[in-house]
């Protein structure tokens, strides 16, 4: 039996699952934590979030759309990916003229919970019941070390009119209101001049009824 | 081929997570389940799994060669006709290919039977090579299982091979999509394994892909000239991004003639001409995909994974459907072949193959004849 040739692996290594070999651990540490996408402010009030807190949160989440939006040479390319009149110029500007950027079609806002949620600020308008995670304080966006989901624009691809995007092209929601979110996946980086898009049109609208794309 | 109840390991889901295994409960529904295992004897596996896994998968390559140029075969399984050139040159300049899954119906008796090949976008991978086999190690020092017992999985031996030889151009990147962590999670056993055997492996989620000219790029501009993809070609050609499979030097896994393998009509192509084959189920083309199905047989989209939309009528005449993203057709038809099932439970097994030898199983099992994305993954050994 011994002499017989094994039909298994002589050995099994992880370097870079296993965080004792010093690789890069994160997967299942991170936990998804609850964040809002609102189109606009008065979607944002309407959920049930103070007034003052969806209006700074729209603010914030404008700027950040200048510094954020993805690139485009020209408006064709940028039509071609988000849309007819989806497009506007960037603030800055380049010999030929200018660049272009799709428009923020909404936002996303984890801290705006931390606001709302507390609870120390009494009378304050929070969440309504309606999402007992966010209305419970639920501190997982701004509790202390936390992975924290920054406010920031969104965006809706030509072809999935349903789909909020970020900014780098990441998926977060199909609907406005409460969503849940990998503060590592909705990490801001400033986008580089090429045309994106990606892949990944089939997956958005199909996503809802699996979670792997694998068989 | 035996179930047998056995003890847990203590904690296991700790170090499962500590290893990187976070699927292992999927929505508070067990995924990985240890507290039963299945048996096989040495022969068992070399005659009734290894060996006809390696000729069913050479039967499926033979096809490809037969396929490439054949409108009408392309028109049954729908390739569009815009991808037929890349294809075929995919083909002919021998593009490698690394892994591939056929699910097998086997009870311990008598010939396995082809269910279908899952070879473009696989899963169950890790689970498969790597914690099954600490699983078994784990069991021997704890003398739960006997010292001698051995299992069939040098899956992750032999995909470590695979990418040593693999002609990759570095960096060689991998990608899934981002909003799903199981495949996340598959997608990084693969880097793991890859960079273990000399690679330079990076990760980019498929929306973060990007075009420069019609060369594919990652998020700093930079040219991809090979990419891992766990994500199903047959989305990739309907996309507004599939342009760039013809445009760009890029060195895909797996490669585009897999369109071909991860294709359903592939069974009734194999059933021509191979009839009566032990180990293949009769199928056809479904001409009326509107009729109701008769009592013996299974209904499945050309296209479709983990069991989605298809739909299956006993012998009995009963019948069970499962929903799915993948409503459309074209469909075949297969003859209806019940799982076996041992304590109440339908059993699939799931056989590896790696370049083009057998690699390993994996067991799953359900609740129900359909085996789904749901279905709990078991460990098995082999025991003289």
């Amino acid at each position: 039996m011994s002499q017989l040739p094994k039909k298994r692996s002589n050995y099994v290594a992880l370097v870079l699952m296993a965080p004792l070999a010093g690789g890069a651990l994160q997967g299942c540490s991170e936990r998804p934590v609850e964040a809002l996408a609102f189109h606009d402010v008065a979607e944002c009030h309407n959920f049930g979030a103070d007034l003052e807190a969806c209006a700074d949160a729209f603010d914030e989440a404008r700027f950040q759309h200048t510094q954020l939006a993805p690139r485009y040479i020209n408006q064709a390319e940028c039509e071609a990916d988000f849309g007819a009149e989806a497009c506007e110029a960037t603030p800055e500007r380049h010999q030929a003229g200018s660049f272009f950027m799709p428009m923020m079609m909404g936002f996303l806002a984890g801290q705006l919970m931390g606001r709302m949620g507390g609870g120390q600020s009494g009378g304050q308008a929070g969440l309504q019941s309606s999402t007992p995670a966010a209305a419970g304080g639920a501190a997982p966006a701004g509790g202390s070390g936390a992975a924290r989901v920054p406010v920031q624009p969104l965006y809706k691809s030509r072809d999935d009119r349903q789909t909020f995007r970020t900014a780098t092209n990441t998926p977060v929601a199909n609907r406005p209101g409460a969503v849940q979110v990998r503060p590592s996946a909705v990490q801001p980086r400033a986008a580089p001049l090429i045309r994106q898009g990606g892949f990944g049109q089939q997956a958005a609208q199909r996503m809802s009824s699996r979670s792997s794309f694998g068989g | 081929m035996q179930r047998h109840l056995i003890t847990p390991r203590p904690g296991w889901q700790r170090f499962a997570e500590r290893v990187g295994f976070c699927f292992h409960t999927l929505n508070g529904e067990t995924y990985w389940d240890e507290s039963a295992w299945y048996s096989f004897t040495l022969q068992q596996i070399e005659e009734d799994l290894e060996a006809p896994t390696e000729e069913l998968h050479q039967m499926a390559l033979d096809l490809v060669s037969e396929l490439i140029g054949d409108e009408q075969a392309l028109d049954r399984l729908a390739i569009p006709p815009d991808f037929r050139h890349a294809l075929a040159q995919s083909w002919q300049r021998g593009d490698p290919h690394l892994y591939g899954r056929m699910d097998l119906c086997y009870n311990g008796h008598g010939p396995a039977k082809l269910l279908e090949l899952n070879y473009d976008t696989p899963t169950s991978l890790y689970e498969s090579g790597f914690f099954q086999w600490i699983w078994l190690e784990d069991q021997q020092y704890s003398d739960g299982l006997p010292k001698q017992a051995d299992q069939f999985n040098s899956l992750q031996e032999k995909l470590e091979q695979a990418f040593a030889q693999l002609p990759l151009p570095q960096p060689f990147y991998f990608s899934s999509v981002a909003a799903s962590d199981e495949d996340r999670g598959t997608v990084q056993y693969l880097m793991d394994i890859a960079i273990q055997a000399g690679v330079d492996a990076r990760y980019i989620t498929m929306e973060a892909l990007g075009a420069n000219d019609g060369q594919l790029v990652d998020e700093q501009g930079r040219a991809v000239h090979g990419l891992f993809k766990l994500y199903p070609w047959e989305f990739m050609v309907e996309e507004a991004y599939g342009v760039l499979v013809q445009s760009s030097q890029t060195l895909w896994l797996e490669p585009l003639w897999k369109l071909l393998l991860s294709n359903k009509g592939i069974l009734p192509l194999l059933w021509e001409r191979h009839p009566g084959h032990p180990n293949l189920l009769p199928a056809h083309f479904d001409e009326r995909p509107d009729e109701p199905l008769p009592p013996g047989w299974v209904r499945k989209p050309l296209f479709s994974r983990e069991g989605a939309n298809i739909e299956l009528v006993t012998a009995a005449g009963e019948r069970y459907q499962a929903d799915g993203p993948y409503p459309e057709g074209p469909w075949i038809r297969q003859a209806y072949q019940p799982l076996p099932v041992f304590d109440g439970n339908h059993t699939v097994i799931g056989s590896w193959v790696v370049g083009d030898y057998a690699a390993g199983i994996g067991i799953r099992e359900d609740r129900d004849p359909i085996t789904r994305d749901s279905s709990r993954f078991l460990p098995h050994a082999i025991i003289e």
